[in-house]
């Protein structure tokens, strides 16, 4: 993973353990799975179906279906609409999961 | 099993709490459905839990919702939020609404029902908007409000209130603003000088208005009169370009959030039927709507953002007025604070639309922006590009519906809601006719997507 765009507001902020692609994480824990993700370094999430281009999250609010992962085994899950929980695991395009 | 209620209200926003918390009052059997976790709607969301640090950048207009979120969470109806609507139809006693709920599909019954799911951003189709890097501002907005998120350094792209609001969160939290291109057409300010008029009406939100777009041209490396804006990049994002007082620039940045406005959410509202109506003045399809909410479908309303785009305010008086009517619908008794209480409402409704009149002619969406260069894709589910849409349109093809036929556009996962309206666009361009002729895309069901095992065990229909 790369160095994350994004940084989080609040200071030392309660935390949750999430697997990710099976390596564990901590991770703030009032992010949405689609921030996360972002704040992992993981931008592109998802390769397009018909392309292989790379997406990333584009909407946050469930419109547009760019930020579709694998969420505790459930395919084509909207990552912006699920908050983290301790112990979940998300598979994205990048660990070979194209859902 | 099947639950019946007196009033559904789908979305949990300033409309449809105001709403519920009028019908409850009345003594109405109500339940909202909202998709998000916890009530608010966008304009509010996650104030019932935002800590204090996140409030102070949000600032007052986002707090201003607490005394509603208190009333609605303390108001005695059913409130289911995480529920995605996949299907809704005309039923015999009144309308099915169908819900996945914790990955289960509950059907729910009511006598009369409320559109209250609000708005989306207009999808701003520029070339590469498609690459990581790219997001709308109201993406940037709800990572703030919900996670706490913040970009290190960011390039904003567009116009409308939300993107100098954005703006003034970020600063406020210390978000470096590499540069802030503004995409409002000089002409709109012309356009927007007789309506000043209405907008002194609501004096507050003008000064308002004002002190925030005077503050960002000072504070951040504002650039006007921009154009023709390309994200640059092989993989993601690496900058964007665009053109400024007829010169080309470049600039390097990894993340670039667009705004041009919002849309209402249409597609519950056609999928029963309801008549749509093309805004010259907001530029997107309406579904239309009386004073109090009615639509062409008896014992269906529709308030706020998901009818004509007007803001929280506006939202919270129609969706209150909605539920008044529909808690007296029938009693012709009413008392006569109840009459002069729906008086004000309807008449401060109004008002307050007129005096948006200045905000839809000032941020009215630029029109290369309704021209997507060649090989931008306009549909992102499907990849299909402007040039592969203009070329089956100039054949002559009927409209949108049958152009998703041709190419495939609109037929993707968000179904056609990122696409339908730069189709429609596109279209009318290539057969040179108003766009207000082209008929939006057709919705079918499901809504939301449902997966087969949650479809088989879904009781009955």
């Amino acid at each position: 993973m790369t160095d994350s765009l994004f940084s989080c507001l609040i200071k030392d902020p309660a935390q949750c353990p999430i697997v990710v692609n099976g390596v564990e994480y901590q991770v703030p824990a009032q992010l949405s799975v689609a921030a996360a993700l972002l704040y992992l370094g993981d931008l592109a999430i998802r390769k397009h179906p018909i392309s292989g281009e790379s997406r990333a999250p584009f909407c946050h609010m469930g419109v547009c279906f760019e930020c579709l992962v694998s969420i505790d085994g459930q395919h084509k899950r909207r990552a912006c609409l699920h908050q983290v929980m301790p112990g979940m695991c998300i598979d994205t395009a990048m660990a070979g999961v194209n859902p | 099993m099947n639950k019946i209620y007196d009033y559904l209200v789908i979305g949990a926003g300033p409309a449809g709490m105001a709403a519920a918390i009028e019908a409850s009052n009345a003594g109405l059997r109500v339940l909202v459905l909202d998709q998000a976790a916890s009530a608010g709607g966008q304009i509010y969301r996650n104030l019932g839990q935002v800590g204090d640090h996140q409030a102070k950048v949000l600032g007052a207009d986002y707090l201003a919702g607490k005394p509603l979120l208190a009333q609605f969470m303390a108001a005695n109806c059913d409130y289911q939020p995480m529920a995605q609507l996949w299907h809704i139809e005309a039923h015999e006693k009144g309308f099915m609404v169908v819900a996945l709920v914790r990955g289960e599909s509950i059907t729910y019954v009511t006598s009369h029902l409320l559109l209250a799911n609000g708005a989306m951003e207009r999808p701003m189709a520029i070339a590469g908007w498609h690459k990581p890097g790219v997001m709308t501002a109201g993406a940037g907005q709800i990572l703030l409000k919900t996670s706490a998120l913040l970009p290190k350094r960011v390039v904003l792209a567009g116009s409308g209130p939300l993107l100098l609001l954005l703006a003034q969160q970020y600063r406020a939290a210390g978000v470096t603003i590499t540069a802030f291109l503004d995409t409002t057409p000089k002409s709109n300010y012309w356009h927007a000088i007789p309506w000043l008029v209405a907008g002194f009406t609501t004096p507050n939100q003008l000064f308002k208005g004002v002190w925030l777009t005077l503050v960002q041209r000072i504070k951040t490396p504002y650039i006007t009169g921009v154009s023709h804006i390309e994200v640059l990049g092989e993989e993601c994002v690496t900058g964007v370009s665009y053109t400024a007082a007829g010169k080309a620039y470049e600039i390097s940045c990894n993340l670039i959030m667009l705004h041009q406005g919002l849309i209402p959410e249409t597609q519950m509202g056609q999928l029963l039927g309801c008549a749509q109506v093309w805004s010259e003045t907001q530029q997107c399809w309406q579904t239309q709507v009386g004073v109090a909410g009615q639509t062409s479908v008896p014992g269906l309303q529709v308030a706020g953002d998901a009818g004509t785009i007007g803001g929280a305010y506006v939202a919270q008086t129609k969706g209150r007025l909605a539920g008044i009517t529909r808690a007296n619908s029938g009693v012709a008794a009413l008392s006569l604070r109840k009459r002069l209480i729906t008086l004000w409402l309807c008449l401060r409704g109004k008002q307050l639309n007129w005096a948006r009149g200045l905000v839809d002619r000032l941020y009215r969406p630029a029109h290369w922006l309704s021209e997507p260069a060649q090989d931008t894709i306009v549909c992102r589910c499907e990849q299909v590009t402007a040039s592969a849409i203009t070329a089956i349109a100039s054949t002559g093809c009927a409209g949108v519906n049958q152009l998703k036929g041709f190419t495939r556009a609109g037929m993707g996962a968000c179904q056609g809601r990122q696409c339908g309206l730069n189709l429609a666009y596109l279209v009318a361009h290539a057969q040179n006719r108003p766009v207000s002729e082209v008929e939006p895309l057709t919705v079918r069901p499901p809504l939301n997507p449902i997966n087969l095992g949650q479809l088989s065990r879904q009781a009955e229909l």
